[in-house]
């Protein structure tokens, strides 16, 4: 279906050189490689990730993407596909990232179709930014635009009086690409021997439709957002069924939050709060089921001297009902505390008249002991042609977030050419 | 030895009329610090508002050359005050689609944001140092948006001609030398069009570091602007050679155009 869908938007490419203006031409595309070398074997591997410990690459492909975009004096179109060669699984795959037609109208803005919604002013720490995510693309070291997955949307945005109010309506629902038994990701399987395993997405119903609301002003200088959603987990939960067999599932939710983002002291300051109601598990009691928290950010960007940026973000989760879940845990299933604590930090230096980017990122937990660290250096060589050289370091304790996606850690290569 | 009569008269008669030609002086030829305010007026806030299609080329020194090009859109809120920026980058390919928003405010920090339509983000940018480089050129984000003239001590040197055109030589010191990487600026102002002909800027050692020059003057509608213009540092040789096509001023754009809705959604007229 993918495929088909590529497919389609090359015959549409195909079809519309008429199209093509010198000065704003509606048709680009760009040519990728990437290769990431694992360089922490992982110590086990049970048989559900069999090729986490045989394949030597976490990545190896090469993308060609093309990105049809015309547009008019009120409305603009969007389409974005990926042709994908897996040289490690030997696979093609076709996609659609995005494909939707805006319309602009005196004080409401429309897009309709496949689109990426980001909300919030977290930096990798997302609390009100509910929207799909590809957790395998980010861990593999593919550039950060593929953490970001298209909802099948429609999106409402109405403007008075400089306040702008966001209606979001997802019918089609998208899960996280998270790693998953067979693939070559290694991560914290506490029921690996079953091998048996289903997925139950929402199927496409009313009742199922996600829901959004940003209501979001600019007041003396700073941003102010609020938020509301309903709909589901993104990732997925997982119970036991007789056989024995696996089930994954996404469970209800809905979030309440709100953002604030301004200027403090040459920096910038941005806060972020949201209170995450699991409607499937409002006691606590459900092993399966993710309890309801209250998520906070804050976090603090400045340039130090001339291009180079300095930012740090401080995060905490903190659970409800904390004690059921310490009393129906099951064994084997990370042992969460009451309070996930998380630091970030990330230097951004541009040198060589911006050409060149050294990068760092740095997310830690103090209190559960697990890590992300990913410098990167990126490289222009000529105006088309860039070069990224980097390596995702995980670590930890097994059960923690990113403790166990030690054995994926890589270093890892992306060069791109953009037409 | 007494001066007579008749010659202390001469001398003030001489007196009076040295100051008189002093005083007409005085009233042909402005202070240094209203020929900067006029000169901030001319090059950053001509028309109420104010768009162009802009090609900068970045060369190095070995000749090796990088464009960046995008449509600039100004509005003004106050003649001299609070102004509007908004860009529209089209090359290069990486950050093709970007936009970038600055509201400015004389005496205090701008605020400025980015949208990355990858990640269909907007992100606040951090606005402390004006010194930054601008898309990687050799212009600083305060060449692109303006100086305040009285953060500097002006000084009327004298006046020279720039190729044909007559010009006031000012010299501009900062007041707050850790504000800038200028110790001490030279610059050329048209005495026509208010516009910088040529300006050099000293770093705090005294040694001459990068010399901007306009290359081309036209009129569009009125307003005499700058549309090919070059930045070049003498140190290490690379230079921004900027050109400004399809300039149109007074458009009526209504502020509110150049807001966040703009960043996600950039209207027609401020893309083309």
């Amino acid at each position: 279906m993918r495929c088909a869908s590529a497919l389609v938007l090359l015959a549409t490419v195909l079809a519309a050189p008429g199209m093509s203006r010198a000065e704003q031409r509606p048709l680009h595309g760009f040519v990728q490689a990437g290769a990431a070398y694992r360089l922490i074997p992982p110590d086990r591997c049970p048989a559900t990730q069999r090729l986490a410990c045989e394949e030597e690459f976490v990545l190896g492909e090469g993308r060609v993407g093309l990105e049809l975009s015309p547009r008019g004096e009120r409305w603009a179109l969007s389409a974005k596909g990926e042709l994908i060669y897996d040289g490690v699984g030997d696979e093609w795959e076709g996609e659609l990232r995005e494909g939707y037609l805006d319309l602009g109208f005196p004080a409401l803005d429309l897009r309709v179709g496949r689109q990426v919604i980001t909300w919030g002013v977290g930096d990798l720490i997302f609390i009100n930014d509910v929207f799909p995510k590809d957790l395998v693309a980010f861990i593999s070291g593919l550039p950060l635009e593929y953490l970001k997955k298209g909802s099948d949307a429609v999106s409402a945005t109405g403007y008075w009086a400089g306040t702008a109010l966001q209606l979001v309506l997802i019918p089609v629902f998208e899960a996280d690409t998270v790693p998953e038994a067979g693939g070559r990701l290694s991560f914290h399987d506490p029921l690996a021997d079953i091998e048996r395993r289903r997925t139950d997405e929402p199927s496409p119903a009313l009742e199922n439709t996600e829901a959004g609301l940003r209501l979001s002003r600019n007041v003396l200088g700073w941003d102010l957002s609020l938020y509301a959603y309903r709909g589901f987990f993104h990732a997925p939960a997982a119970e036991v069924e007789p056989g024995p067999g696996l089930r994954f599932f996404f469970p209800r939710l809905s979030v309440y939050g709100a953002s604030a983002q301004g200027a403090v002291l040459g920096g910038v300051l941005g806060l972020e709060a949201g209170y995450y109601d699991s409607r499937q598990d409002r006691s606590g009691l459900d092993p399966a089921v993710e309890n309801s928290s209250v998520r906070v950010l804050l976090g603090y960007q400045r340039e130090v001297v001339p291009d180079l940026v300095l930012s740090a973000q401080y995060f905490v989760q903190v659970m409800e009902d904390h004690a059921e879940y310490v009393r129906t845990r099951v064994a084997g299933m990370p042992e969460r505390l009451l309070a996930r604590h998380v630091l970030t930090l990330r230097l951004t230096w541009l040198l060589l008249h911006q050409t060149l980017r050294l990068g760092l990122f740095a997310l830690a937990s103090p209190n559960e002991g697990d890590f992300h660290v990913n410098p990167e250096i990126k490289y222009s060589v000529t105006d088309a042609l860039w070069v990224a050289v980097g390596t995702n370091l995980f670590g930890g304790p097994d059960r923690t977030e990113f403790g166990q996606f030690q054995g994926n850690s890589n270093l890892y290569v992306v060069a791109r050419y953009a037409f | 030895m007494a001066l007579t009569r008749w010659a202390r008269r001469e001398i003030v008669v001489g007196g009076v009329l040295a100051l008189l030609a002093a005083a007409g002086a005085a009233l042909a030829q402005p202070s240094a610090e209203q020929i900067m305010s006029r000169a901030h007026l001319a090059t950053y806030y001509p028309g109420d508002d104010m768009r162009a299609r802009v090609t900068m080329r970045l060369i190095s020194r070995d000749g090796k050359e990088r464009l960046r090009e995008f449509v600039m859109t100004r509005r003004d809120l106050q003649e001299g005050g609070e102004q509007r920026y908004f860009i529209y980058f089209h090359r290069p390919p990486d950050v093709r689609d970007m936009t970038f928003l600055v509201w400015k405010y004389p005496g205090r920090d701008d605020d400025r944001w980015l949208y990355v339509p990858a990640l269909k983000l907007v992100r606040r940018i951090a606005a402390n140092d004006k010194r930054s480089s601008f898309a990687g050129s050799d212009f600083s984000y305060e060449d692109v948006s303006g100086r305040e003239p009285d953060e500097d001590h002006h000084k009327l040197l004298k006046e020279e001609r720039v190729g044909e055109r007559p010009a006031y030589l000012v010299e501009s010191i900062p007041k707050d030398a850790g504000s800038v990487d200028f110790g001490r600026k030279l610059s050329w102002i048209d005495t026509v069009t208010w516009l910088p002909l040529k300006e050099e800027y000293y770093d705090r050692r005294g040694e001459l570091a990068r010399v901007f020059t306009a290359e081309e003057l036209k009129e569009v509608q009125g307003h005499w602007t700058i549309t090919k213009r070059v930045m070049k540092n003498v140190q290490t040789g690379h230079r921004t050679e900027v050109a400004f096509g399809d300039v149109r001023y007074d458009q009526k754009l209504p502020p509110d155009l150049l807001s966040e809705r703009a960043l996600r959604a950039p209207p027609a007229e401020l893309v083309r």
